[in-house]
C-alpha cells in the first residue's frame, strides 16, 4: 500500500485548472472499451463511470464498447481520433505490446496516460495439491526437469513474465497457452500442468483446498491478503515488480487542462468509499496514480517487454 | 437440499421471478427474429443491468438464454433461417414439414422437445451440480483433443449421399478456423494485414451471414424464379394448428431421453459446446429413424421432414442450456459466446465463477440453477403466445418485403456485434460463400461445426504435445488418459461401423439380385 501514499502525494503536485478546464466537459466522454461488454476492462470502467458521474459536471462519461481485433481496433480507434478530451481509452499492458506482436498501426507513444486505476502484478501460481509448497521447491524441480507452465497465450504479458523468469534464473519452462482463465483454472485445479503465470486479482479468487496455491507474487511488497506469499526477489528472482496495468489514456495532443481534470476525477472516483468497495467485490484492486506516475508505469513496462521481445524474437 | 430451497427462496422473490419471465418472454422474441440473437440480445443488455441487483439480472440473463435456443427454431421451420445457431439443424426436417403444410405440427415438436429436454437437464443440474463439477475437472488438453474429434466425427452420421462434399465441407470450415493468431507462435496468420481479423474472423456476423443473408439469397433467387416462370410466388407456409398427436409424443418421447442425456453429458463438458451436442444428439436421431421407420408408408424421407430431425437438436439444446452451467459456474468456462456474457453479468456484480462461487454466493448460484427449472416451465404457455401473436404478424410480412426486412436486421445484427462497420462486411461475404456452397449442394453443417471446434482442436493438440513431449501414443493411452482412450475408440466406431455396414448390405443385395 506504500505506492498509494507516492501516489496521492504526485497528484498533490498536480495544478488547479485553468479557464480552458472550467469550461470542459462542455458535452458527453466516451470512455473507449476496446473489448466486449463483461471483460475484465468493460467492468471495471463502468464500475468507475458509475462513480464518475455523481461527481463530473457538464457531461457524462459514457461507455463504448469497440471491440476486434485483440482491442487493437478500439485502441487505433482513439489513437486517430480528435484530441479535445472527449475521446478516453480505458488502456492496458496491451497497448504497450500491440505494435510489436500484432502488427497494431499506432504507437505507444501516441497515447497520453492520464491515471491509472488498477495494477495487477504477476503471481506463480500451482495446483493446491502440488508437491511444491514453495517457490524454492518449486523452481528447485524446474532446474531438474522442464516444468509446464499454463500461460494466457503465447507473447502475452504472462508469457513473457514465464521468459523474465528464464532470463533471471537461467531455467527454461515448457508453456501451455490456454485460452480465457477459466479454462487455466481448469488446467491447474485439475492438475493437468505443473503451474500458471496468473494476475493476482484473479489467481487471488481461486485460492483454496480444492483450488490453487500461490508460490511467489511479482510485486516490490508483500500482498495484504497473503502475508505469508514472498515476492520474486524474496523467492530469489531477481524481477522487483512485473504488473499488467489499467487505467485511462488520451489521444496524443490532448491540451492538458483536459488530462488534469481528468487525472483529478478518477482521484475523485478513487477517493469515494462505494467505488472502492466495488472494486474490491469485482475482485480488483484499486490504485491511483496520476498522468506522471501512470506514464512511469507504461515506460517502466514498455522497457522491461521490449528486452524480451528483442531476444526471444516475439515480434513480428 | 437446503441450498436448493435457498435457490427457491431467492427465486420467489416477486421481482426475481417476473424478471425470468420478462426475460422468458424477450429470449422468445428475439430468438424467433431472424438475424438477432441471444448473442446480440446479451451485449445490448448487460450495460443495463449494472444498476439491478444480481439476483434479478441473472434471472433475466437466464430466461433469455433458455428461451433464445427455444426461439430460434421458429424461423429455422418458417423460413429455413435458423434465429440462433442452436436451430442450424432443426431447419431442415422442420422447414420441410412447414413446405408440406406442417409448419404447426413442426413448431409443436421443436417447442415440446425444447420443454422436454430443458427439464430433464434442470432436474439433472439440481440434482447433482457440485458432483458433476468434479467430472468436468478430469478434461485435460489430452481429453479436450479427442473430444473435438468426437465431435466432428459425429458429422459422418450427418452426410446423406456425398460423402466427399461432406468432408469438403468440415475442411473449409476447420480452414476458415485458422485465420486469427497461432496459438502456437501468438502471431496473427492469414490476417491479410487487418486488425479485424487478428483474433479470428468475428463469429456472430459470420453466423449471421452464413444462415440469414445466404437464405435470404436464397429465397430472392426463388422469388425471382418464379417471377421468369409466370407462376404466382407461393406464401408463405402457414403456422396452423400447433396440436400434437398424443401417438407422435410416445415415438419421440425415447428421442428426448437420448438427446437430452447428450446435451447433458456434452453441455458439462468445458468447452464442447451447444453446436457438438446438438450434432450428436442428430446423428443418434438419424440412425433410430433409419432403423425404425424410413421407408415405410407415410413416412417422410430423413432430412425432408422426420419429426425426430426436429426433436432431437431442439431436446439436446436447451438441454445444453442448463448443464453448460456447470462448467461455467464450477470452473468459470462458458461452452459458448453466449454463456460467457454470464461470467460478466456475474463480475459485474461481485461474483467470480469457480470452486468458490457455490460456498461463497450460494443464494445466487443455486437461483440460477433453479431459474433454469422454471424458465423452462414458463417457456411453455410464453412459446404459443409468441407463436400466436408476433411470429403470426413476423410471418404475415410478404415474402418479397421479407428479403429486404431480413437481410436489414442481419446486417443490423451483425454490426451490433462490436459497433464494427467490418462486421457487415464479414455477413454479406459470409452469406454469399453460404449461398454458393448451397448451390453446389456442399452442406453447410460440417462447415460450422469445423468453425466451431477447429481453434479447440488445434491448442489442445498442441498442448497435449507440448505436455507430452511430442508423444501422439498419449491419446490412446489407457492407462493415464482413460477418458480420451474411450472417446477415441468411439470416435473411430462413427466411421467404421458405416463403412461395414455398407458392405454388408452390398454383399447382401448382390446375393439376393443372384
Amino acid at each position: 500500500m506504500k505506492h498509494l501514499t507516492l501516489a496521492t502525494a504526485l497528484s498533490a503536485l498536480v495544478m488547479a485548472g485553468s479557464a480552458w478546464a472550467q469550461s470542459y466537459p462542455e458535452k458527453n466522454i466516451d470512455l473507449v472499451v476496446p473489448f466486449d461488454p463483461g471483460g475484465s476492462v468493460d467492468v471495471t470502467s463502468r464500475i468507475i463511470a458509475e462513480t464518475a458521474n455523481t461527481i463530473l459536471e457538464g457531461g457524462e462519461i459514457n461507455v463504448v464498447n469497440r471491440s476486434g481485433g485483440g482491442g487493437v481496433v478500439g485502441q487505433t480507434s482513439v489513437a486517430t481520433a480528435k484530441a479535445d478530451g472527449y475521446t478516453v481509452l480505458a488502456m492496458t499492458s496491451s497497448v504497450v505490446t500491440n505494435p510489436q506482436m500484432k502488427g497494431a498501426s499506432y504507437e505507444v507513444t501516441d497515447f497520453r496516460p492520464v491515471a491509472l486505476y488498477n495494477l495487477d502484478p504477476e503471481v506463480i501460481a500451482v495446483p493446491a495439491d502440488s508437491p511444491y509448497e514453495t517457490a524454492e521447491e518449486f523452481l528447485a524441480a524446474a532446474k531438474d526437469e522442464r516444468l509446464n507452465i499454463v500461460v494466457a497465450g503465447i507473447a502475452t504479458s504472462h508469457h513473457m513474465s514465464g521468459l523474465a523468469i528464464e532470463r533471471a534464473t537461467g531455467l527454461e519452462f515448457t508453456y501451455v497457452p490456454t485460452k480465457g482463465f477459466g479454462a487455466q483454472v481448469q488446467a491447474i485445479a485439475g492438475g493437468h500442468a505443473d503451474a500458471a503465470l496468473w494476475p493476482m486479482g484473479e489467481a487471488s479468487d481461486q485460492v483454496g483446498p480444492d483450488g490453487v496455491r500461490i508460490l511467489a507474487i511479482a510485486s516490490e511488497e508483500r500482498h495484504e491478503d497473503f502475508p505469508d506469499v514472498p515476492t520474486f526477489q524474496e523467492a530469489g528472482i531477481d524481477i522487483p515488480i512485473w504488473a499488467t496495468f489499467r487505467g485511462w489514456a488520451v489521444p496524443k495532443g490532448t491540451p492538458d487542462e483536459a488530462v488534469e481534470v481528468l487525472s483529478d476525477l478518477m482521484k475523485s472516483v478513487y477517493e469515494t468509499p462505494e467505488y472502492v468497495e466495488k472494486m474490491q467485490a469485482a475482485g480488483y484492486v484499486p490504485v491511483y496514480r496520476d498522468a506522471d506516475g501512470f506514464e512511469f508505469v507504461v515506460n517502466n513496462y514498455a522497457d522491461q517487454t521490449s528486452a524480451i521481445i528483442e531476444e526471444t524474437d516475439l515480434g513480428q | 437440499m437446503e441450498m436448493i430451497l435457498l435457490g427457491f427462496q431467492t427465486l420467489s422473490d416477486p421481482m426475481v421471478a417476473m424478471m425470468l419471465l420478462v426475460g422468458v418472454i424477450a429470449g422468445m422474441v428475439v430468438g424467433s427474429i431472424p438475424g438477432i440473437n441471444d448473442n446480440i440480445a446479451f451485449a445490448v443488455f448487460i450495460p443495463f443491468s449494472f444498476s439491478m441487483p444480481a439476483d434479478q439480472a441473472l434471472a433475466l440473463m437466464v430466461g433469455v438464454y433458455c428461451a433464445a435456443a427455444t426461439g430460434g427454431a421458429v424461423p429455422a421451420i418458417v423460413i429455413k433461417v435458423p434465429g440462433t445457431a442452436s436451430a442450424l439443424l432443426t431447419a431442415e426436417d422442420g422447414n420441410a414439414l412447414a413446405r408440406k403444410n406442417k409448419a404447426g405440427l413442426a413448431l409443436s415438436i421443436a417447442i415440446t422437445s425444447s420443454v422436454v429436454g430443458g427439464l430433464l437437464s434442470s432436474v439433472v443440474l439440481l440434482l447433482f451440480a457440485p458432483s458433476l463439477a468434479k467430472v468436468a475437472l478430469e478434461f485435460g488438453y489430452v481429453e479436450n483433443f479427442a473430444l473435438a474429434i468426437l465431435g466432428l466425427s459425429s458429422v459422418v452420421g450427418l452426410l446423406r449421399g456425398n460423402i466427399l462434399k461432406g468432408c469438403i465441407s468440415a475442411v473449409i470450415g476447420l480452414l476458415v478456423a485458422t485465420i486469427g493468431f497461432s496459438p502456437m507462435t501468438g502471431s496473427p496468420r492469414f490476417t491479410f494485414g487487418n486488425v479485424n481479423l487478428i483474433e479470428g474472423i468475428p463469429f456472430v456476423p459470420l453466423l449471421v451471414g452464413l444462415f440469414g443473408i445466404a437464405a435470404m439469397l436464397g429465397l430472392k433467387a426463388d422469388i425471382l424464379k418464379d417471377r421468369d416462370a409466370n407462376v404466382a410466388t407461393p406464401s408463405l407456409p402457414k403456422i396452423g394448428s400447433l396440436k400434437l398427436p398424443r401417438g407422435l409424443v410416445r415415438r419421440l418421447a425415447p428421442v428426448w431421453g437420448i438427446s437430452a442425456a447428450i446435451g447433458n453429458v456434452i453441455g458439462m463438458l468445458p468447452g464442447a459446446g451447444m453446436l457438438m451436442a446438438i450434432f450428436l444428439a442428430y446423428d443418434q436421431a438419424a440412425r433410430r429413424f433409419r432403423n425404425k421407420f424410413a421407408g415405410k408408408p407415410g413416412e417422410n424421407d430423413w432430412g425432408g421432414g422426420a419429426p425426430e430431425g426436429v426433436a432431437a437438436p431442439e431436446a439436446a439444446n436447451n438441454a445444453v442450456t442448463a448443464s453448460s452451467m456447470v462448467p461455467l459456474l464450477s470452473l468459470g468456462i462458458p461452452g459458448n459466446s453466449t454463456s460467457a456474457l454470464f461470467i460478466g453479468a456475474l463480475a459485474l456484480h461481485g461474483m467470480v465463477p469457480g470452486p468458490l462461487l457455490f460456498t461463497q454466493h450460494g443464494d445466487v448460484a443455486w437461483m440460477i440453477i433453479v431459474a433454469f427449472l422454471v424458465a423452462n416451465i414458463f417457456l411453455w404457455p410464453v412459446a404459443w403466445l409468441v407463436l400466436r401473436t408476433v411470429s403470426r404478424s413476423i410471418f404475415a410480412i410478404r415474402k418479397e418485403a421479407m428479403v429486404g426486412v431480413i437481410a436489414m436486421l442481419c446486417l443490423m445484427g451483425a454490426y451490433s456485434d462490436g459497433a464494427n462497420l467490418f462486421n457487415m462486411w464479414v455477413a454479406l461475404v459470409a452469406g454469399l460463400v453460404a449461398y454458393v456452397m448451397r448451390l453446389a449442394s456442399i452442406p453447410l453443417g460440417p462447415a460450422i461445426l469445423g468453425l466451431v471446434l477447429g481453434p479447440q482442436l488445434e491448442a489442445s493438440l498442441n498442448n497435449s504435445l507440448n505436455i507430452s513431449q511430442g508423444n501422439w501414443l498419449v491419446f490412446v493411452d489407457p492407462v493415464n488418459h482413460p477418458i480420451s482412450f474411450g472417446m477415441m475408440i468411439f470416435s473411430a466406431l462413427l466411421w467404421i461401423v458405416p463403412i461395414i455396414v455398407g458392405l454388408r448390405d452390398r454383399a447382401a443385395t448382390k446375393k439376393d439380385t443372384r
